[in-house]
């Protein structure tokens, strides 16, 4: 029943809905600019929210990953250039039908099947919350550091081509934590003296390096490549080609109903993310379509599949980061900031501390999956149009400069600035060399709460480490995380040992 | 996988060894809790190890693959250009601490450009003033960041006539 209180509170403020249109926009226009993601600009915009109330702080930055990830479906219909990693799978459709001089037509599709998702993720995020947050409450340290475990080896090794480089990758985030004074005890830790080292790395530096400046390294490799656009002649029989109908749309329905729900468990693990979500969605769809041989020649369905998916994603994948204070997402990672930065602390106690704000923050997502569907269903066409307007060339540049002046404004930090650039340059060759900058950073954030944890957990113990092994729920979640490392380990021999066969 | 992956193994993995190792003994340097126990170590001691075990794993497999293909020209042109912005980045951070905010962002704002391949003199001229000016009025105007000075010369003093 929060729910609806909190929608009335959001509804009779206008400066929330001010913020809550104004993410939609924002983040449609980074997640179809081609390179840019809204992880990008959700980190760029950090500095500039901590100097908003929290609500619209939360809100603005929630709505631009939602609206972000419809965004990245434009660019993949529209240019045959996935906006955003998830939006490849709606690409595989998307531009025959653009080809065919059906874009509008596809892209309604794409919104209907967006908001639809993004609905179904965010009412399960809401009603299954509260239980998720109940649970985690009767947790002891053994178990969320159990948690903290499977979570790093999940992130690690699941995304990515290599397990070594993504869990090398995990390992990394947990040393660059330790930079510091510890907690408890105020040892210096990998500080080599430094007065700058002892007060730690911060994460804002962090991400803005990793995602926005190493964004715009990557960008000077793809730059160049020419962006072309099958763009609807405006006329009638265009328009009456472009109409899309209930009979058109109704046999997509059974698809975004089952991609709807793979994209709200998936969300809900850890590290996965829309990407995935949609693959899997897409695959699944076609082995049960009655048309599997219309799929990759611009069938709808096979727009609605992956974009329901991709966009259900967002919600649930809230619930670990409110729950327990681990972020299943690069947004949730980032959203942590905003939070800690507000002075809230994110984790089993939240729903007791701040049970309204959080189902205020729900209340704006619903509204804003309303707004970018909106905005979406009748701008679509404008917006793919207003982006190849924008010159890469000088885009990247005020990124770049943006980025300078975001680092340090976190903090006031020179320092900042400097962590901002060689994370940088760090995460651009992380990105060359097939390692996993999502999970660097996402165990940067999870370290300091596994290590609290870890240690409590030693101090409850009178049998040193073998607590872990005694307790079943922790026994569980450590078991979890060794199976999908062995299990990811057997996928990815099985790919190799096909592709040796197919080579031979 | 592609084959940059498969040649590239035996160096990252070597140099993740590395890396893990200096990390193992940096950690060792740590002081453990004065009861004995291992304390502030701990952490950061497991994730050295393991990035060292995790080294060797990626060795081996690299001891495997196929030897490494000759980067092409045009791979070595982009990789000027990202390592021009580097330079770039890095002289602009010591840039800020030494002439103020204003001039280094518009210097810095010319170098951007070039590197992005913009050469009109009219187009770079106006960045030059330009973003500054905008930076400066969004950051530390409106929102009120305090603005970093420079050591050398800072042309706020003058702006805002202190």
């Amino acid at each position: 029943m929060e729910i609806f209180a909190a929608l009335a509170s959001v509804l009779s403020d206008p400066i929330i809905l001010m913020w809550v249109f104004a993410a939609a926009i924002v983040g449609m226009v980074v997640g179809a600019i081609p390179g840019l993601t809204a992880s990008a600009a959700i980190a760029m915009l950090l500095p500039v929210t901590f100097y908003m109330q929290p609500l619209a702080a939360l809100a603005f930055l929630y709505v631009i990953g939602k609206s972000g990830r419809y965004g990245g479906s434009i660019a993949a219909i529209l240019f045959n250039t996935p906006g955003t990693a998830a939006s490849a799978a709606t690409q595989i459709d998307g531009y025959p039908l653009s080809k065919r001089g059906m874009s509008s037509k596809a892209m309604k599709v794409a919104t209907l099947s967006s908001i639809t998702g993004d609905y179904v993720g965010e009412i399960l995020l809401i009603a299954g919350v509260g239980i998720i947050a109940a649970i985690a409450l009767k947790m002891g340290p053994p178990e969320l550091f159990a948690v903290y475990f499977a979570a790093f080896v999940v992130i690690g090794s699941v995304i990515g081509k290599s397990i070594t480089r993504g869990l090398a990758s995990a390992a990394l985030g947990v040393l660059i934590k330790m930079v510091g004074l510890d907690p408890i005890s105020s040892e210096e830790r990998f500080t080599f003296g430094s007065f700058d080292l002892s007060n730690g790395i911060s994460l804002v530096p962090l991400m803005i390096g990793i995602f926005v400046l190493g964004e715009v390294f990557s960008q000077l490799e793809a730059r160049g490549k020419p962006i072309e656009q099958f763009d609807d002649p405006d006329n009638d029989d265009a328009r009456a080609r472009n109409r899309l109908t209930w009979a058109e749309y109704k046999p997509c329905i059974p698809h975004v109903i089952r991609s709807s729900f793979i994209g709200s468990f998936i969300g809900m693990l850890p590290g996965l993310g829309s990407a995935i979500a949609a693959f899997v969605a897409y695959g699944e769809g076609k082995r049960r379509a009655k048309n599997p041989e219309e799929w990759g020649k611009g069938a709808l369905e096979g727009i609605a599949a992956p974009e329901a998916a991709n966009n259900a994603v967002s919600g649930p994948s809230m619930a670990p980061l409110l729950t327990l204070g681990i972020p299943g997402s690069i947004i949730g990672a980032i959203l942590i900031g905003v939070f800690l930065i507000h002075g809230i602390q994110v984790g089993p106690t939240l729903f007791l501390t701040q049970k309204e704000l959080i189902y205020q923050l729900f209340a704006c997502g619903l509204v804003g999956i309303a707004a970018y569907g909106l905005i979406g269903y009748y701008g679509a066409s404008f917006v793919g149009r207003f982006i190849l307007k924008i010159p890469t060339d000088v885009l990247y540049p005020v990124i770049f400069l943006t980025s300078f002046v975001a680092a340090y404004s976190a903090r006031g930090s020179m320092f900042d600035v400097l962590i901002m650039v060689i994370a940088g340059f760090g995460g651009w060759l992380m990105k060359c060399y097939d390692f996993n900058p999502a999970a660097f950073v996402i165990s940067f954030v999870l370290a300091g709460g596994a290590e609290e944890t870890f240690r409590q957990s030693l101090l409850l113990s009178d049998h040193g480490a073998l607590i872990f092994f005694t307790r079943p729920v922790a026994l569980g979640f450590l078991i979890v995380g060794v199976v999908a490392v062995v299990a990811r380990a057997r996928s990815l021999s099985k790919q190799a040992k096909e592709a040796s066969l197919n080579d031979a | 996988m592609s084959s940059r992956t498969l040649n590239t193994n035996t160096v990252i993995g070597g140099l993740m060894t590395l890396f893990g190792l200096a990390a193992v003994v940096a950690s060792m340097g740590i002081n453990p809790d004065p009861d004995g126990g291992w304390g502030a170590r701990i952490f950061p001691l497991v994730g050295s190890v393991a990035l060292v075990i995790l080294g060797v794993v990626e060795c081996a497999k690299g001891l495997k693959s196929p030897p490494p293909v000759s980067t092409s020209s045009g791979d070595r042109g982009v990789m000027g250009r990202i390592l021009a912005l580097l330079m770039l980045s890095l002289a602009y951070v010591w840039l800020i601490g030494k002439i103020g905010y204003l001039i280094s962002t518009g210097l810095a704002a010319v170098g951007a450009l070039m590197i992005f391949g913009i050469r009109n003199p009219i187009g770079l001229l106006i960045a030059a003033i330009v973003c500054p000016a905008i930076y400066h009025v969004i950051f530390f105007v409106l929102l009120g960041v305090f603005p970093p000075y420079g050591e050398w010369f800072e042309p706020l003093d003058i702006i805002q006539g202190y």
